[in-house]
């Protein structure tokens, strides 16, 4: 094992990105915040990516670890105390060089710093407000961060810290506490949920200072999020929106991301998956929380634990107008948007402007595929002008057939993804 | 129907809204008339010809009377529209201007998108938008030995006077310059004062070619995260490429 003292700050990076290239969250979102006039850096609600990694994923802040030495031995990490790889540890400073250089050039658009445990919580927690109070105070760092709290840490630490942050997160890392008892034996529910629940009520207390006093700090503005792997453990998708939808409505979390499993470590305790990590099961779980949250969907409506996963041929959406076919279709000059967000073919952006459009005159077949409506899939759910666009049954064989042979862009090669693991990607036999 | 008359305006904001003002004010009526671009125009027969001076009294006004009788947001679409790199975009814009000006009901006119017309600008709003966008995203500087930060890009649309504003608030201490090779213009920010736009002038590439001695360690750091912050279990070319678009990649600094 090299000595610390000898690495560069190339090596450094290269070892403390590859041990967080893991961490899913990767976002810029949540607030807008202007620049001072005086020191660098701003916010833009919506965030911005800056680049794209050979695997697709965005890279819009400066992602590591602080240090990648833990005392923590969770079986699917690859930082776990029993693994031999090496080590390296960042100095606040050089987490500062590295982001503001980077956000200077617009490479980046903040810092996303999470870190192993070194010592103990506390002590590492204390390193992450070290960086951030220097970053901000010393560097007048005014782009985004976000940073993880570290279960186990004093309150009084994820507070402070956390007035330094733009957004906050605890990784659930698995869906249900059996598992995480199973596979991170020094972490529980408990350490985890107690942090998040703390950082809730500090918001919300927050709101009422800012009520008060419009210049008083703000504390997390761009809220806090979690994630979790999927695929690790035999838990079903039903199981997993689930605990999603309890945390999006019990701690109002901005975000849960999830993470398909990628097998760093062989482990008895560990499933092996030939088929490379269940990435069609991951998309069809992210599809579901955009419905949740944008569409007004429920957890139950999706899916029941009679019918506990989704289809792999079909996209949520679809797959729950199919077996809704009584409340089609919809007309959709007149239907309310929340009817309107319910059909397959109609987004959030397009059913806003069905509604604003609609208001002015008639509209066509035409005017909606103009406005962003993918007809070759709503055609069967929707009538414009008391017409269908083509004289179709409203049947679900036959609607079936025909969504089926309309290719649903995946995210990454359908054809070699269904040959390998059709099936067995979802942890479960069916 | 008499003869019908065209106005030819340059292919700026400035000179789109005094055609607008001047087809407007020559009150043949809105079917008579017809707004096109000065350059590689196609000239139609039995039609008068018109050449607009683009005049900046006249285009305040109309910008003024646009941001009061549609609102800031409509205007912004018209203004984006402007800057487009469509052939069409001056008439499709009088056409939205004259819906929302006359008639019965005066006020916002971009959500009504059965206008075809009104659908047009909006799409190209939109198109001229999302790639200022692409640069909030994908614009890399690079030192130089003074410590200006310089930037290359090449764009389809003029997109140089949307992203200003946001760079600038960015980096309110940095000296920057942006250098549109379509367009052969600047972006050009002195620290601490409002940026200006620079046209008819090169930059100086002998000076723009030394970087400062840190550039080059920065650069391979970066590089270096890029490469490393992947995961090899999940590469996927196809889906990076979707994202970030070859055309784009030319002076990314990860990509060279």
């Amino acid at each position: 094992m090299k000595i610390q003292e000898a690495m560069s700050i190339y090596e450094k990076l290269d070892i403390l990105s590859d041990a967080a290239k893991y961490d899913v969250a990767c976002t810029s979102s949540g607030i807008d915040r202007k620049g001072d006039g005086k020191h660098m850096g701003n916010t833009v609600a919506k965030g911005i990516c800056h680049s794209f990694s050979a695997d697709g994923r965005c890279i819009s802040l400066l992602k590591i670890l602080f240090t990648n030495e833990c005392v923590f031995d969770c079986k699917y990490c690859i930082n776990r105390c029993s693994n031999d790889v090496p080590r390296a540890s960042f100095t606040p400073e050089e987490v500062c060089t590295l982001t503001m250089e980077f956000y200077r050039r617009n490479y980046i658009e903040g810092l996303f710093l999470s870190s192993g445990i070194l010592h103990n919580p506390v002590y590492t927690m204390e390193l992450l407000y070290q960086t951030l109070y220097k970053l901000r105070n010393e560097c007048q760092f005014q782009g985004y961060i976000h940073v993880k709290a570290i279960p186990g840490a004093p309150q009084e630490l994820i507070d402070r810290t956390g007035l330094l942050a733009d957004r906050m997160s605890i990784n659930l890392e698995l869906p249900t506490s059996e598992s995480l008892k199973k596979l991170a034996p020094h972490k529980s529910r408990r350490t985890i949920l107690t942090p998040m629940r703390q950082i809730q009520n500090r918001m919300e207390q927050n709101r009422q200072e800012l009520m008060v006093y419009r210049q008083a700090p703000r504390f997390v503005p761009a809220g806090q999020s979690t994630q979790m792997i999927i695929g690790a453990t035999p838990e079903n998708d039903f199981e997993i929106v689930s605990v999603a939808e309890s945390l999006y409505q019990k701690f109002q979390l901005k975000r849960v991301f999830y993470s398909a499993f990628v097998q760093v470590n062989e482990d008895s305790e560990l499933p092996a998956l030939p088929g490379g990590p269940p990435l069609l099961r991951e998309h069809r779980l992210y599809q579901a929380d955009w419905l949740m949250r944008f569409y007004g969907f429920q957890a139950s409506e999706l899916l029941s634990a009679k019918r506990p996963n989704f289809n792999v041929f079909l996209d949520p959406k679809c797959d729950w107008a199919l077996s809704h076919l009584e409340q089609f279709p919809v007309e959709v000059t007149r239907a309310p948007y929340q009817t309107l967000l319910r059909v397959p073919g109609i987004g959030v952006k397009s059913a806003q402007r069905i509604v604003k459009a609609r208001r002015y005159g008639a509209l066509s077949f035409g005017d909606l595929k103009k406005m962003g409506v993918v007809l070759k899939r709503a055609l069967y759910f929707i009538t414009c002008g008391g017409r269908m666009m083509y004289p179709v049954k409203i049947e679900e064989d036959y609607i079936m057939r025909n969504l089926l042979s309309v290719k649903e862009r995946l995210p990454f090669d359908l054809e070699h993804y269904h040959q390998l693991n059709l099936f067995d990607d979802c942890g479960v036999a069916r | 129907m008499g003869e019908k008359t065209i106005f030819l305006c340059e292919d700026s904001t400035d000179g789109i809204f005094t055609g607008v003002y001047d087809a407007w004010a020559s009150r043949l009526g809105h079917g008579n008339v017809k707004l096109a671009l000065k350059e590689d125009m196609n000239y139609e027969l039995f039609a008068r010809y018109l050449e607009v001076e683009p005049d900046g009294e006249k285009a305040g006004k109309v910008a003024a009377s646009l941001r009061r009788k549609l609102g800031d947001e409509d205007y912004y679409h018209i203004y984006c529209a402007t800057l487009s790199r469509s052939r069409e975009k001056a008439d499709y814009i009088y056409r939205t201007v004259a819906a929302g000006l006359s008639g019965g009901r005066q006020g916002a006119i971009m959500q009504n998108l059965q206008n075809p017309a009104v659908c047009r600008v909006f799409e190209l709003s939109r198109t001229t938008g999302n790639e200022a966008h692409r640069y909030f995203q994908f614009l890399r500087f690079r030192e130089l030995e003074s410590g200006v930060l310089f930037s290359e890009i090449r764009p389809e649309n003029h997109i140089l006077p949307l992203i200003g504003e946001h760079f600038s608030d960015r980096f309110p201490c940095e000296h920057f310059l942006v250098y549109d090779r379509t367009h052969r213009m600047f972006l050009a920010h002195e620290a601490y004062k409002q940026w200006v736009l620079v046209v008819g002038e090169e930059p100086d590439w002998e000076k723009a070619g030394k970087v400062s001695e840190k550039e080059r360690e920065i650069e391979q750091l970066w590089k270096g995260f890029c490469r490393s912050i992947a995961i090899e279990e999940r590469k996927n070319l196809n889906l990076q490429r979707q994202f970030l678009p070859m055309k784009f990649r030319e002076f990314m600094t990860e990509m060279r």
